[in-house]
């Protein structure tokens, strides 16, 4: 009955006063941000995440992990309502989710989206709460070795489920890794990259990238895009479900979830790969697979289940072994970090009340989001309406003013402006930013893995194929890349001949 | 047309870019002391990184040459240049000038190559963001920020 204890460990820290209070900050706030069309809880996170750093470790992570929560339930809702997927992981939301609303079946779609979304964030966080010690115990076995060979793993992983071409991706998280180094090495002391500067001897912020690379890239993304919004607004006495609709919602949920959770596990997977593989199930299972995209509601459920159930278990990874496996829990990690708590095996019993109150806190979350978002969705189509104009100003002042109260200085919002043109430059180049976060994040402790791992073979790099498990994660990521890069050469090649001819 | 004419930018582009970044990393990263395997210096991660950069960069560039890649997107330029300036007017006049004058500097700014602009929906705007600020970010956080830096309220007269 350990998972007991420890949950209610959690429950006690996570019902507290103040953090109830930030819990329902951030879960509102990422809804209203996460509604806005373009803005996804990549965008969103990093936009808020300033305002949580003078909160109290645990308030503070329960108040980031509220706004990614909120952020997607946003996007689920503004796909179901205006058919403009604000994040990649609605565009399925969007198929069936929409022609629903357009059926005049909006509020049903919303309440069978929160509804099934809720069901998957209670089961995912009872796993998360039962698998995280299991998997920890892994953690405490392995030493520098291991973590290079699972970070090497991890990013592999993570890149090549992400979408776009993968060796841009390697590039993109090689770039990351470097940028990571920028400020003083851990070991000598010695200054890098900081060109005479003291105030980069702390390395570059990590905020100013992520709201450069994501949060203003894609406000600049959407400036120009039409903004003539056709909402489908229902009325509040159409929220019921039917018992029909419950019934042919039940089981696509209940799959979703045990994929979602799945997914949610595997590096480079959680929301989005959530979402597309529960919809291709769905569609394969069901007795009427024409009526997908025409308003089926297995089409709706089962995906919004998988992505909240992804997005959860994702979790997992980061919080015991410390590897983020997309771009929010590289954020998550970033935040651990700013709040002295180095993620890895050593969080649970370190600080207790921030890892199992972190946990219930989602359960919390999520229960607030089901009671408060339902009654409140007329005051979200409103928001959705606003014109883009009024928004976008209020972003980046909310944004700038964040990122000068990171340590009052203005260094973060140059470095924002930065990373905005190169967001800019990536996004021509088809280059795509997550894995560069990734890479960010795990570059100080990559190298120091790396470093320590040779100093204990004494200079000698086949101790990394000696060791059975590290040798077992490397393989594994050679495979992975073997497996995409292979058939890519080999189309290469034909399209090199075919221009030829 | 232009997608036609250029089928291989994206690839020729961020290969040249990335094998840039992997060389300049890695030629900069040679100041550093590189130490031994065993003992590494400050200096040899980085070139090892820059090095396997610029090798898949190089690669990247390669294969953008032979074969018919994706397409280069066209950035709307004059969003990501006021976006970016408005942030840039911010960093300048928050110290200098303080937070009632920051606030509707970067709002005139980044709505300026805007259709919608007015100078009446502008100067709106700003007003409420400035008081907006400040009950949330001074007041509510805590943020130290002066609404009017002291140079500037003094040359007022306050």
């Amino acid at each position: 009955m350990e998972l007991f204890d420890n949950l209610l460990i959690g429950f006690h820290s996570a019902l507290s006063l103040t953090n109830l209070a930030f819990c329902l900050i951030g879960v509102m706030v990422g809804t209203a941000i996460g509604i806005l069309p373009g803005l996804g809880p990549l965008a969103t996170i990093a936009m808020l995440l300033p305002l949580t750093y003078t909160l109290a470790p645990v308030t503070g992570l329960i108040m980031i992990a509220g706004i990614y929560y909120g952020a997607q339930y946003g996007g689920s809702t503004t796909a179901i309502l205006v058919n403009l997927p604000g994040e990649s992981s609605s565009i399925v939301t969007c198929l069936d989710g929409h022609q629903m609303a357009r059926k005049g079946r909006a509020g049903a779609a919303l309440a069978i989206a929160a509804l099934g979304s809720f069901f998957a964030g209670t089961v995912a966080t009872v796993l998360i709460a039962g698998f995280s010690p299991l998997l920890a115990g892994v953690g405490f076995l392995f030493g520098p070795v291991e973590y290079f060979a699972l970070m090497v793993l991890g990013l592999t992983a993570a890149t090549l489920l992400a979408h776009g071409s993968f060796l841009k991706g390697v590039a993109m998280v090689l770039t990351g890794l470097i940028l990571g180094l920028v400020g003083a090495d851990v070991n000598s002391g010695a200054y890098r990259f900081t060109f005479g500067y003291f105030s980069l001897t702390e390395g570059i912020e990590f905020v100013a990238i992520a709201m450069g690379l994501f949060a203003f890239t894609d406000v600049v993304m959407n400036i120009r895009r039409d903004q003539t919004r056709d909402v489908m607004a229902p009325s509040l006495t159409n929220l019921w479900i039917t018992k029909a609709e419950a019934a042919e919602a039940a089981l696509p949920v209940i799959r979703g979830t045990a994929l979602g959770a799945f997914m949610g596990l595997l590096p480079g997977g959680g929301a989005m790969m959530s979402s597309f593989a529960s919809y291709a199930l769905e569609k394969r299972l069901s007795k009427r697979p024409e009526t997908f995209g025409h308003g089926a509601i297995a089409g709706l459920a089962g995906p919004e289940a998988a992505n909240n159930a992804g997005a959860q278990t994702s979790f997992i990874p980061m919080l015991t072994l410390g590897i983020p496996s997309n771009g929010v829990m590289a954020l998550m990690i970033g935040a651990l970090m700013v709040h002295n708590i180095a993620p890895g095996p050593f969080v649970m019993v370190s600080n207790p009340e921030v890892f199992w109150g972190l946990i219930a806190s989602m359960w919390v979350g999520n229960a607030m989001l089901v009671i408060l978002n339902l009654p409140l969705i007329p005051l979200w189509i409103r928001l959705i309406r606003v014109s883009y104009w009024i928004l976008y100003p209020v972003i980046l002042t909310v944004c700038c003013v964040g990122l000068y109260s990171i340590g009052n200085s203005t260094l973060p919002i140059w470095f924002a402006a930065g990373f905005t043109l190169l967001g800019c430059l990536f996004w021509r180049m088809r280059a795509e930013a997550a894995p560069l976060l990734l890479g960010f994040i795990l570059g100080p402790m990559m190298e120091e893995h790396f470093r320590r791992a040779l100093l204990l073979s004494q200079g000698d790099p086949a101790i990394f194929w000696q060791r059975p498990m590290s040798l077992a994660m490397l393989g594994l990521a050679f495979l992975l890349c073997l497996l995409v890069v292979v058939p890519q050469l080999r189309r290469g090649r034909a399209e090199a001949f075919t221009e030829e001819a | 047309m232009d997608a036609k004419l250029n089928p291989r930018r994206a690839d020729v582009e961020s290969g040249l870019f990335f094998a840039g970044f992997g060389a300049l990393t890695a030629a900069l990263s040679l100041k550093y002391d590189l130490g031994s395997f065993a003992m590494m210096g400050p200096g040899m991660f980085p070139l090892l990184l820059g090095l396997c950069l610029s090798a898949l960069g190089l690669a990247i560039l390669t294969r953008g040459l032979l074969r018919a890649g994706d397409a280069a997107r066209a950035v709307p330029l004059v969003p990501a240049l006021g976006l970016t300036l408005s942030l840039i007017v911010f960093a300048v006049l928050v110290r200098c000038a303080g937070l009632a004058i920051a606030v509707p500097a970067l709002v005139v700014t980044v709505l300026i190559p805007s259709p919608d602009f007015a100078l009446r929906r502008a100067a709106l705007l700003a007003v409420l963001l400035v008081v907006f600020c400040y009950l949330v970010f001074v007041l509510g956080l805590g943020v130290s920020l002066p609404m009017l830096s002291p140079p500037l309220s003094r040359w007022i007269g306050w």
